[in-house]
C-alpha cells in the first residue's frame, strides 16, 4: 500500500491512524446504538437505587408478562411457520414450476415493496378487507350468505394479526429463500433422475437436506422480525393486545408495571429471544452458502 | 402436467392474498361520500393541516437521515475496504444490531439514556429531540444503506482508484466526493430510496420521542376517522412502491450503462 | 443559563402578583407566557368537546405560543404518568396542563403533581367540582350514552339490559381502556348505576359484574371504541360521553348514519377538571391557557362541542349564551335524570374499576 502525499511523517513508534478513520462510526454508534442497548441491559440487573439484583428478570414470572411472553411467541412462530410454507411454495413455483419468465421479476419486485408495507397502512388496509364491513366480508355475506363473524373469524384477534402479518413475512421468505432455490443446481436434478430418483424423492433425499439450513434460518429471521414488531399490531388491535412490544409500549409511556427496572427486564427479554433467533439465521446462513459455492 | 397445476395454483393464491388487501382500502378509501364513488376521503386527507405537517416534517426527517447516513457510511465503507479489511466482519455485525435489536428498545435505550438529568439532554429540547429521532432512524437505516454501499464498493476497484488519485495529487476529501461517490452512486441511491420508505412509515420512535410525524398521524386518524385512514394507506403504499420502483430504474439504468463502457 | 433565571425570576414575580388579584389574560402574564414560547397539552382530541377550535382559536390569539400537542388519545391515567415520567425533564415531553377525570385530580394533588392557580372567572366555577385551595377546577361535564352505527345495528339498543341481547353479538365497546380512561371507567359505572347498585364502590363492582356477563355473552369487544372503528365495522355500539357521541355523528355526516342514545336507567353525568402540572416547564403559557379556557370566549367553544361548560349556569343567567348553541345542546331531560356523582363516590368506583378489571372480566384481544 502506498502512503498517500498528505499522510504525516512516519513517527518513531506507528500510532494505527487508520483506525480514526473509523471514529465517525465507532462514535456513532456507540452513542446510538450501542450504549443504549447496554443501559438496557444493565438496568435489567438493576435494583432502584443501583445495586445488583436478578429480582428482575424473576419478576417477569408474572402471569400477565408470562401470558404476553407467551402470545408473542405463539404469533412468531405461527406467522413465520405458515410465511415460510407458503413463501417456499411461491418461490418455488416461480423458479420450478415451469411458469413463464416474465413472473418473476414482478414477483420480487412486489415482494420488496410488500416486506417493507409493514406497520400502520397495513392495518387499514386488512381492516377495509376482512374487518366487518370489509370488502371481502361484505363480498362473502350478500354472494354467498357465508357470515364470516357467524363462523368465529375476528379480523382483531390473534389469528386476524397473523393473516395481516403475513402479509409482510410471506414476501421475505420469497426473497430470502429465491436465491437459495436458484442455487439447486440443475445438474443434480438430472443426475438423480439418471440415477432413477422421482421427484418426491430427488425433493426428500437431495433439495431439502440442502435447502435446510436456508429454511430454518429464515425461519429464524421471521420469527424475530414478527416478534419485535409492534406498529401493526398497535394499530389493528389497540393497546389492548397483551403481546411484549404493545405492553412494553405502554410501560414507555407511562409506568404501568409499578415498577420501571421491570421494564427494563422486559426489554431485556426481548432482546434475549431476537437475538437468539438471529443467530441461529446467521449461523445456519453461513453453513447453507456452502452448498451454494 | 401436476406440477405446473400446483404452481400455477401457489401463484394465483399468493397473488390474490395480496391483491385483495390492496384493493380492499383503495375501495373503502373511494366510500367517504354515502353510495357513491368519490376521491372525498383524499381530499380530505390533503386537506388537512395536520397531514401536511405531519408528511412534512417525515419528508424533511428523511432526508436529513438520507444525508447525514451517507456522509457516515460511504467514508467507513471505503475506509473499512481500503484500509482495514480485517475490520470488516466486525464492522458488518455491527451494522446488523439494528436489525436484531427492536426499534423499541432502542428508543427505549434513548429515552433512558439522553434525559435531562444526562450529560447529553437531548429530550430536552425540540432540536434534541429532533436530532435523536433522526439518530434512531439512521440506526433503523443502517444495515441497509451499509449493505447496498458495500455491495456498491465491491464492484469497483477501490484500491486502483484511490492509487491513481493520489497519484495525481488528490486529497482524501476530493477522492471520496469526486471518484467514490459517482461511482456507487447508484448503490447509494438504493440506500436511500429505502431509508425514505422506512422513515415516512415509522411509528414506534416517532410516537414515544413524541414528535409530530407521519406514523403516529396515520395511527391517530385510524381511530379516529373512517375513510381518511385506507386514504391514507393507499397514499403510504403508493410511496412504497414508488421508492422500490426507483430503485430497480436506478439499478437497471447503472446496469446498462456498465454495459456500455 | 443567565437567560433562563432571569426568565424563571420573571415568572415566580409574575405567578406571585396574579394570585393576588384576578388578572384574566393580563399583559404580564401574555407577555411571560409569549416569553416561555410554548404550551404542552396532552389527551386533547380535536373532536372532544370541540377542543380542536378551541386550540385553533388559542393560537390564533397568541401566535407566538407554539401548542405542543402529546398523544391525543391517552387516558387520565396516562396523562399522570406522563407528568411523573418527566419530573426532571423541561423538554416537550413534559405536559404543562392537564384535562383528567374528576376522580384523577384529588389523587394527582395527593401525589404532589399539581400547581394551585385560581383564573379570574373562578367565582363562577360551581364548589361542587372544584379544590378549595385551586388546584384543580371543573371545566365540563356531559352524560354517559350509547353511539350506535345504524347500518350494522337493526334494533338501536335504549338502555343498558338491552346491550346484553344476543343480537349485540361483537358489537359493544367502551371509548377507553376501564384501567386508564376516565370515559370507560364511568361507563362501567353507569353500567352498574343501572342495576340499581349505590353509587360508589357497589356500582363499581355491579358495572364489573355487568361487562363480565356482557364478555362471557361474546357481546363485548375489547377494542377502544372510537368514530373510526364505529365506522369501520369493529365497534358498532360505543359507550361514550354524550358530547362526543354528537361530535362523531357530525364526523361521520351521515355515512355511517348514527344515532345516540340516553340510556333510560342508570344516566351518570361525568365532570372533568383542568389542572396545571407542578412540573410544567412553561407554567405561564399554562396559566395563560386556563385563563383563556374560563374566558366566555374558551367556555363557548366547549359548548359547541356539545359539553356543558362548567360556568354554564352563571353564563346562562346573564345570557352570555347564544340561543343557536343552546337548541344544539342534548335535550335537558336527560340532564335533569342525570346522576353526579360525589367526589367520594367517583374515588371508590376508580380504585375499584381499574383495579378490578383484569381480575373480574380479563377481557383481551384473544
Amino acid at each position: 500500500m502506498t502512503d498517500s502525499p498528505d499522510r504525516p511523517a512516519k513517527r518513531p513508534f506507528r500510532l494505527p491512524f487508520e483506525w480514526l478513520g473509523l471514529l465517525p462510526f465507532a462514535v456513532f454508534t456507540l452513542l446510538f446504538l450501542i450504549l443504549p442497548t447496554m443501559r438496557i441491559v444493565i438496568g435489567a440487573f438493576q435494583t432502584g437505587d443501583g445495586s445488583f439484583t436478578f429480582q428482575n428478570i424473576a419478576d417477569l414470572n408474572t402471569s400477565s408478562i408470562r401470558s404476553a411472553y407467551w402470545t408473542s411467541i405463539k404469533l412468531s412462530l405461527i406467522s413465520a411457520g405458515l410465511g415460510c410454507a407458503i413463501g417456499f411454495a411461491m418461490a418455488a413455483a416461480v423458479v420450478f414450476g415451469g411458469l413463464p419468465k416474465g413472473i418473476r421479476g414482478p414477483l420480487l419486485t412486489f415482494s420488496g415493496v410488500a416486506s417493507n408495507f409493514a406497520g400502520v397502512p397495513l392495518a387499514f388496509a386488512f381492516i377495509a378487507t376482512l374487518g366487518p364491513v370489509g370488502l371481502i366480508t361484505l363480498w362473502l355475506k350478500t354472494e354467498f350468505g357465508i357470515n364470516l363473524r357467524a363462523l368465529g373469524f375476528n379480523i382483531l384477534s390473534f389469528w386476524g394479526l397473523v393473516v395481516t402479518y403475513l402479509f409482510f413475512q410471506i414476501p421475505l421468505m420469497i426473497l430470502i429463500i429465491t436465491p437459495a432455490l436458484d442455487g439447486l443446481k440443475r445438474e443434480w436434478r438430472e443426475a438423480a433422475e439418471v440415477l432413477g430418483a422421482t421427484t418426491a424423492q430427488y425433493w426428500r433425499m437431495v433439495a431439502f437436506p440442502i435447502l435446510f439450513p436456508s429454511l430454518l434460518g429464515t425461519f429464524a429471521l421471521l420469527f424475530a422480525n414478527s416478534f419485535g414488531a409492534i406498529a401493526t399490531a398497535y394499530a389493528l388491535t389497540g393497546p389492548q393486545l397483551n403481546i411484549v412490544p404493545i405492553k412494553l409500549f405502554a410501560q414507555i409511556r407511562g409506568d404501568v408495571l409499578g415498577n420501571p427496572n421491570l421494564g427494563y427486564a422486559l426489554a431485556f427479554g426481548m432482546i434475549v429471544v431476537t437475538g437468539i433467533a438471529n443467530f441461529v439465521y446467521i449461523w445456519l446462513r453461513t453453513r447453507s452458502e456452502r452448498w451454494l459455492k | 402436467m401436476m406440477m405446473r397445476l400446483m404452481s400455477w395454483t401457489a401463484l394465483i393464491f399468493g397473488c390474490l392474498y395480496f391483491l385483495l388487501p390492496l384493493i380492499g382500502m383503495a375501495e373503502f378509501s373511494l366510500k367517504m361520500r354515502r353510495g357513491v364513488y368519490s376521491l372525498d376521503a383524499y381530499a380530505v386527507v390533503l386537506a388537512d393541516p395536520a397531514f401536511q405537517a405531519t408528511f412534512g416534517y417525515s419528508v424533511l426527517m428523511a432526508l436529513m437521515t438520507i444525508i447525514f447516513g451517507v456522509l457516515l457510511v460511504v467514508p467507513t465503507a471505503y475506509w473499512v475496504r481500503l484500509k482495514l479489511p480485517g475490520a470488516r466482519p466486525y464492522i458488518e455485525f455491527i451494522t446488523l444490531l439494528p436489525l436484531v435489536i427492536p426499534a423499541i428498545v432502542i428508543v427505549f435505550g434513548y429515552i433512558r439514556m439522553y434525559n435531562t438529568s444526562s450529560w447529553l439532554p437531548l429530550t430536552g429540547s425540540v432540536t434534541g429531540t429532533n436530532i435523536l429521532l433522526m439518530m434512531g432512524y439512521a440506526t433503523l437505516a443502517l444495515p441497509y444503506m451499509y449493505r447496498s454501499v458495500d455491495t456498491g464498493l465491491r464492484t469497483i476497484d477501490v484500491g486502483t482508484l484511490t492509487e491513481a488519485a493520489q497519484s495525481l495529487g488528490a486529497g482524501w476529501f476530493t477522492i471520496l466526493a469526486k471518484i467514490i461517490l459517482p461511482n456507487v452512486l447508484v448503490a447509494v441511491l438504493s440506500g436511500a430510496f429505502l431509508t425514505f420508505a422506512i422513515v415516512i412509515g415509522e411509528f414506534t420512535m416517532a410516537a414515544l420521542l413524541d414528535r409530530p410525524a407521519f406514523g403516529p398521524y396515520m395511527q391517530l386518524l385510524g381511530a379516529n376517522r373512517a375513510y381518511e385512514p385506507p386514504a391514507l394507506a393507499v397514499i403510504a403504499f403508493a410511496i412504497t412502491w414508488a421508492c422500490m420502483g426507483l430503485i430497480q430504474l436506478v439499478t437497471r439504468f447503472s446496469k446498462h450503462e456498465r454495459a456500455r463502457a | 443559563m443567565t437567560m433562563k433565571f432571569a426568565l424563571a425570576a420573571t415568572a415566580s414575580l409574575l405567578t406571585l402578583v396574579a394570585a393576588q388579584g384576578a388578572f384574566a389574560q393580563s399583559d404580564e402574564l401574555v407577555a411571560a407566557a409569549k416569553a416561555e414560547g410554548m404550551l404542552t397539552t396532552i389527551a386533547l382530541p380535536h373532536s372532544w368537546c370541540g377542543y380542536g377550535d378551541v386550540i385553533a382559536g388559542f393560537k390564533a390569539k397568541y401566535p407566538e405560543i407554539t401548542v405542543n400537542e402529546l398523544n391525543p388519545d391517552a387516558g387520565s391515567a396516562d396523562e399522570i404518568e406522563a407528568v411523573k415520567a418527566n419530573k426532571d425533564n423541561k423538554g416537550p415531553q413534559a405536559p404543562d396542563v392537564l384535562d383528567v377525570g374528576l376522580a384523577f385530580g384529588p389523587s394527582a394533588k395527593a401525589e404532589n403533581l399539581l400547581q394551585p392557580y385560581k383564573v379570574a372567572t373562578w367565582d363562577e366555577i360551581p364548589d361542587s367540582i372544584k379544590d378549595a385551595d385551586g388546584y384543580w377546577y371543573g371545566d365540563y361535564y356531559g352524560v354517559m350514552s350509547f353511539l350506535v352505527n345504524k347500518d350494522l345495528v337493526a334494533n338501536v339498543p335504549q338502555d343498558w339490559a338491552d346491550l346484553l341481547k344476543p343480537e349485540y353479538a361483537g358489537q359493544v365497546a367502551l371509548a377507553g381502556d376501564p384501567r386508564a380512561s376516565n370515559q370507560a371507567i364511568l361507563g362501567v359505572l353507569s353500567a352498574g348505576l343501572a342495576s340499581g347498585a349505590a353509587p360508589g364502590e357497589a356500582a363499581g363492582k355491579a358495572g364489573l359484574e355487568f361487562f363480565k356477563q356482557l364478555n362471557d355473552a361474546g357481546n363485548f369487544v375489547p377494542v377502544i371504541g372510537k368514530a373510526g372503528t364505529l365506522a369501520q365495522g369493529t365497534t358498532p355500539i360505543i359507550v361514550m360521553w354524550d358530547y362526543n357521541a354528537l361530535s362523531a355523528r357530525d364526523t361521520l355526516a351521515g355515512n355511517p348514519p348514527v344515532e345516540v342514545v340516553v340510556p333510560k336507567s342508570g344516566v351518570l353525568a361525568g365532570v372533568y377538571v383542568q389542572a396545571i402540572s407542578a412540573y410544567a416547564p412553561q407554567p405561564n403559557a399554562a396559566k395563560l391557557w386556563m385563563e383563556y379556557l374560563y374566558s366566555d370566549e374558551g367556555q363557548l367553544g366547549w359548548l359547541k362541542g356539545y359539553c356543558h361548560p362548567a360556568r354554564f349556569n352563571a353564563m346562562a343567567a346573564a345570557g352570555k349564551i347564544p340561543q343557536d348553541l343552546l337548541d344544539a345542546l342534548p335535550p335537558a331531560a336527560s340532564y335533569e335524570a342525570a346522576y353526579f356523582p360525589t367526589l367520594d363516590e367517583v374515588n371508590a368506583n376508580k380504585a375499584a374499576v381499574s383495579g378490578g378489571w383484569d381480575a373480574t372480566v380479563g377481557a383481551n384481544v384473544e
